[in-house]
């Protein structure tokens, strides 16, 4: 057992010195599978269920707040976006799954999603009927913190007063 | 006779003691203020969580030590008759085992976070209007909060050897070895930032390993004295130098023929009792009170001193010497 706890305490300082010399240069953080790359100047697939006036679909053109956030940001990377209209769960799914980038429509931050795929930090509230403030988030793949990081980044830019 | 009400301790021991608590006392307040800044940057960083609930688990040995210290100090009585010594021992069975338990868990949980391969999600905060990824903060708190923790586990680890008191060492050894958490959290957090999501599920698991090792040994320690194994030094392998002092001290002893030791301890105190053939088979009491007085005076762990005298050893006793 003693000799265990040695290599570790030999081990340990090694372990915590190696990513932070590979971290010079590079950006921190990193996708563990490449989101943000892929994205950027290509294609971002985005998942939208309706809601509100967050995400408005009707014949015609997607239309609503959160459609015209995400065609910016789209543009900020130079994207093109792919637009998935459906419900939530389904939306969830695909974005666990990776074929989706990003997914909105007025959801609220104490979403059950949260323990199944990443969540930006909320940009907005939301009022409803009852008089109930709500926070408002979008969601992004698991793990994916470069993508994240630049969502959250576009959001502080371009929603905070 | 050591039955006076207090501690019973000598003065240096009663000072040393003083110091513990006080030093407990710090430990205490200094969990409950990391506990609070480290829950602030936790985050969805699986090694994160698994360090913070360590520095939560670490206060169990010291809040074991405060509340059993109250109780050793009371004096002896007939429905008490060894005292409350051994409520340090209970307090370090009871760290133990949660120790145990906790650790077990959070290993369970970061091998099963590692078999669904989940990939964990640490975002940015925003500070004074700069977007920061939430990772720096995280390695920053994890860094400077070690220190006081390192320098709290040494002043501890001076105190409990000359107290004898396994309790406290366990709990000084886990501070000394709490940079190690410390560490292993940073490496789970630069990880995930480094796209190496499995590293952070690894990180939490060489934590969780440590917590289990913590409270194996913690738990095997107490039970042994719970079980009144022969009275051994801190790390509980070879046995307490105390009973070859007293062996030596009854071959010295010009009535004894032959006599073995049975000695146990009661927290930091032993009970001991001896077993003596005297020569030509008979002994007065009086030549039994000045012996027993004389083993007392020995050292002060050597509390209770009780002999009986016999026509031959026991033979568990003499099989298996106390002096290996």
């Amino acid at each position: 057992m003693r000799v265990k706890t040695r290599t570790l305490q030999k081990l340990l300082p090694g372990m915590a010195v190696l990513p932070l010399l590979a971290g010079c240069g590079a950006q921190i953080p990193v996708d563990p599978e490449g989101t943000l790359e892929d994205v950027r100047s290509g294609t971002i697939s985005v998942g939208v269920s309706p809601n509100a006036d967050f995400v408005e679909v009707s014949n015609g053109p997607l239309q609503g707040s959160e459609i015209q956030i995400i065609q910016n940001f789209a543009e900020n990377l130079d994207a093109e976006v792919e637009w998935t209209v459906g419900g939530e769960e389904q939306l969830v799914e695909a974005l666990e799954n990776g074929d989706l980038d990003l997914v909105a429509g007025g959801i609220s931050s104490k979403t059950p999603w949260a323990e199944q795929v990443g969540m930006t930090r909320p940009y907005t509230t939301h009022v409803d009927v009852d008089g109930k403030e709500s926070k408002i988030v979008m969601l992004v793949p698991p793990g994916e913190n470069a993508f994240l990081f630049e969502v959250e980044r576009f959001l502080d830019r371009t929603q905070m007063p | 006779m050591n039955s006076s009400p207090g501690t019973h301790l000598p003065e240096e021991q009663k000072r040393l003691m003083r110091r513990a608590a006080k030093l407990e006392w710090i430990s205490v307040g200094y969990a409950a203020c990391t506990i609070t800044v480290v829950a602030l940057v936790v985050g969805n960083s699986q090694a994160m969580r698994t360090a913070w609930v360590e520095d939560m688990l670490s206060v169990l040995p010291q809040l074991a030590f405060l509340i059993a210290l109250r109780w050793t100090r009371k004096p002896r009585k007939p429905r008490q008759p060894y005292g409350y010594h051994r409520s340090m021992g209970a307090g370090h069975l009871v760290a133990g085992v949660a120790l145990l338990v906790v650790g077990a868990m959070l290993a369970y949980e970061s091998i099963t976070a590692l078999v669904k391969t989940e990939h964990p999600t640490i975002g940015t905060v925003n500070l004074f209007g700069h977007t920061i990824w939430q990772g720096w903060p995280m390695i920053a708190v994890m860094t400077v909060i070690v220190i006081p923790a390192l320098i709290l586990g040494r002043l501890k680890i001076k105190v409990a050897k000359p107290l004898h008191n396994k309790l406290l060492y366990a709990d000084s050894k886990m501070a000394k070895a709490d940079w190690q958490t410390n560490a292993a959290s940073i490496v789970g957090v630069a990880g995930i930032g480094l796209g190496i999501w499995w590293l952070d599920a690894v990180a939490a698991l060489v934590i969780s390993l440590g917590i289990l090792k913590d409270g194996w040994d913690s738990t095997r320690s107490a039970t042994s004295d719970l079980l009144d194994s022969r009275a051994s030094d801190l790390d509980g392998t070879d046995p307490h130098p105390l009973v070859s002092r007293i062996e030596e001290q009854l071959a010295r002893m010009n009535w004894v023929e032959e006599s073995a030791v049975r000695a146990r301890e009661l927290g930091q105190v032993q009970h001991i009792e001896v077993f003596v053939v005297p020569h030509s088979g008979q002994v007065g009491v009086k030549q039994v009170a000045e012996a027993c007085a004389e083993l007392e005076e020995l050292d002060w762990p050597a509390y209770d001193v009780v002999m009986i005298p016999v026509s031959s050893i026991p033979d568990y006793l003499s099989e298996a010497p106390a002096r290996v």
